[in-house]
């Protein structure tokens, strides 16, 4: 009893949802072919009828842009990173693939955020061999600028250093220093000068 | 361009013993005024030291609005910088002539009468003593571009009339200038005048560095994720990439009495100095700290050089022989010192020192290392002294923004010289000329 009622509930919703169906587009585009009618004045219509029903009416309205459900995103997978170069960088920073390793004043040891920030671009790295490395040491402008150019490809190569020993093949990665000549942030405090004492991680192609 | 001295009378005849195509040739052409005329033998000690009063009439012969700008101005203000002319007020309505002197109290006059030939200017100077004697006199012959030029030449003669020693308003200042959006290496008179740009990189080139030809300079270019030595002359041209097959190649520095370009370079993180010849042979290391190494500067000899080092655990400036060996600390005071470059007598060292947080440009006795403090307002850096080792350029941000400035080196008369965009990493020609 109880399932003969759940089945003609389920009937009527469903000869509902079909008569949503077909309307919906029908009322937004004039240019749809007129739908047949699904005879919902018979809510007990047999059971049987509505698959047919249902299926001659899917097709009549096939390719209605603003219908087709939005698909659940797909999990991202390597095969989804941009081709180009630029792009890449933008994504592997916004989502911490690659993280920059940050210094304290005049010095180029790795603290333990900078070793943790290392260690997560090194996993990526080993995954991603099909990308090369572009590690650059930038300094605060603290200092003077061609000692901090010297600084700066320390900085580097203590990033660099600490990559290959978690296992990154060393000749996939180059150093550069650019000592203070391209600060990240133009300001004149600590709060600017801490982003600028850093080795920034970039990704090139092979 | 050598002055052509024309001997016995010849002076009346100016131009005309010399074909007119050789005179399109050169575009300008000084030549001896002061054959007719008394020499003095010699030039005393006294008169080498003292201050020279001078008055300087405006020039005869063309209207002045002509020569005002490119000529008659840079001239008076080359004169009054010298150290070695004071010019003298002059009172007004006298014609200038020897009788000028006396009426001015002054020990000189330099009358400068000028003609036009064709598309040449000709100025005649003459430097008047009260008695009405030539002391000196030669004539300057050029197109309307190269007036900057013969006011420099002229103001030049004077000084070595003066002094034995020419004066150094020929010279050159290297700099890097990011006016045109990208960092370039560019040149300047002495005054500032005539900026120009030499390289077109479209990339990053700084840190010019002169060689003792007066002619080259070796600098640092960073393109394409690297940093690369490269060497250009005055014009923009022959440019050579010197190999070093190092990192970094950054504060390339030529020696003042070979081909060698000392340099820092890395291996494995290891900034250090090394010297190569300028055809990227016969490279060697000099210092094998594993501390930080930077910034070598050659002494006016060649036979030592000073550098940056974080050895002690702050940057501080150290002496070495062009060997590597016998290295002597120099910097004691601040925490944070740079950019040591030598004084043309090799006495002094004006270096980057770090002075309550802000850089400052002291000056230090190479053998007393007693030192004292020029320069002022902003952070102050990179000094580089004039050739005559009167004047230091160096770099300033008190403006807000990098400029390069210029001031004696007693910390007086300091002087703006670059004003578009940014400007830094100055370096003077070694020559006066």
């Amino acid at each position: 009893m109880i399932e003969t009622m759940n089945k003609a509930v389920k009937s009527f919703f469903l000869a509902l949802l079909l008569v949503g169906i077909v309307l919906a587009p029908a009322c937004r585009s004039k240019k749809a072919p007129p739908p047949k009618l699904v005879p919902t004045t018979d809510t007990t219509a047999s059971v049987p009828n509505v698959p047919t029903v249902a299926t001659t009416t899917e097709t009549q309205v096939s390719n209605p842009p603003d219908f087709v459900q939005p698909q659940p995103q797909p999990s991202v997978t390597v095969e989804t990173l941009p081709n180009d170069v630029e792009e890449l960088n933008r994504v592997a920073e916004q989502r911490g693939y690659l993280q920059d390793a940050f210094y304290s004043f005049d010095e180029s040891t790795l603290t333990t955020d900078a070793q943790s920030a290392l260690t997560s671009s090194a996993t990526w790295l080993k995954k991603n061999s099909q990308y090369n490395l572009l590690i650059e040491g930038h300094c605060d402008e603290r200092g003077t600028e061609q000692y901090n150019l010297a600084l700066g490809d320390r900085r580097a190569n203590s990033a660099k250093e600490y990559i290959v020993a978690l296992g990154v093949d060393v000749s996939r990665i180059r150093t550069v220093s650019y000592g203070e000549e391209r600060p990240f942030d133009s300001g004149h405090d600590e709060a600017a000068w801490a982003k600028n004492r850093r080795a920034h991680l970039v990704i090139v192609a092979k | 361009m050598k002055p052509v001295k024309a001997k016995g009378r010849k002076q009346k005849a100016e131009g005309r013993a010399i074909p007119s195509l050789l005179l399109s040739a050169l575009c300008l052409l000084p030549f001896s005024l002061h054959a007719q005329t008394q020499i003095r033998p010699e030039i005393s000690k006294e008169q080498a030291t003292t201050i020279v009063r001078i008055a300087v009439p405006r020039p005869d012969g063309v209207p002045l609005e002509l020569i005002e700008t490119p000529f008659f101005a840079p001239m008076t203000r080359d004169l009054a910088a010298s150290g070695v002319f004071a010019i003298a007020p002059i009172p007004p309505n006298l014609p200038p002539d020897a009788n000028l002197a006396k009426a001015a109290n002054a020990e000189y006059v330099l009358s400068l009468k000028f003609t036009q030939q064709e598309q040449d200017f000709v100025v005649a100077a003459r430097l008047l003593d009260p008695t009405g004697v030539t002391q000196f006199g030669r004539g300057y012959r050029g197109i309307a571009a190269s007036l900057p030029r013969m006011a420099h030449m002229l103001a030049n003669d004077l000084v070595r009339e003066m002094t034995g020693k020419p004066g150094i308003f020929l010279s050159q200042i290297a700099y890097a200038s990011n006016r045109t959006g990208n960092w370039e290496i560019w040149l300047m008179d002495w005054d500032g005048s005539n900026q120009r740009q030499i390289t077109n990189h479209r990339a990053m080139a700084i840190l010019p560095r002169w060689a003792s030809d007066n002619d080259r300079m070796v600098y640092t270019l960073f393109s394409g994720g690297r940093s690369e030595m490269y060497i250009i002359n005055r014009r923009g041209g022959g440019r050579i990439h010197v190999q070093t097959g190092v990192g970094l190649n950054t504060s390339a520095t030529f020696s003042p009495v070979s081909n060698d370009i000392a340099f820092v370079g890395s291996v494995a993180g290891n900034p250090d100095i090394y010297v190569i010849r300028d055809d990227s042979t016969n490279m060697r290391r000099l210092t094998t700290s594993y501390s930080i190494e930077s910034t070598p500067e050659w002494s006016p000899n060649g036979r030592q050089i000073s550098f940056t080092s974080g050895r002690s655990g702050t940057p501080q400036i150290y002496l070495m022989d062009a060997e590597g060996t016998n290295v002597q600390r120099l910097s004691f005071e601040g925490e944070w010192n740079d950019d040591a470059t030598w004084s043309p007598s090799g006495e002094e060292v004006a270096y980057t020192s770090r002075v309550d947080g802000r850089f400052q440009i002291r000056i230090a006795n190479v053998i007393t290392k007693q030192s004292r403090i020029v320069a002022g307002e902003g952070s102050n850096e990179q000094p580089t002294w004039s050739p005559d080792g009167h004047w230091f350029a160096f770099q300033s941000n008190r403006s807000g923004r990098w400029q390069v400035y210029r001031m004696r080196t007693d910390g007086t008369e300091l002087t703006q010289l670059t004003f578009d965009g940014e400007n830094k990493d100055p370096d003077w020609s070694k020559k006066a000329e």
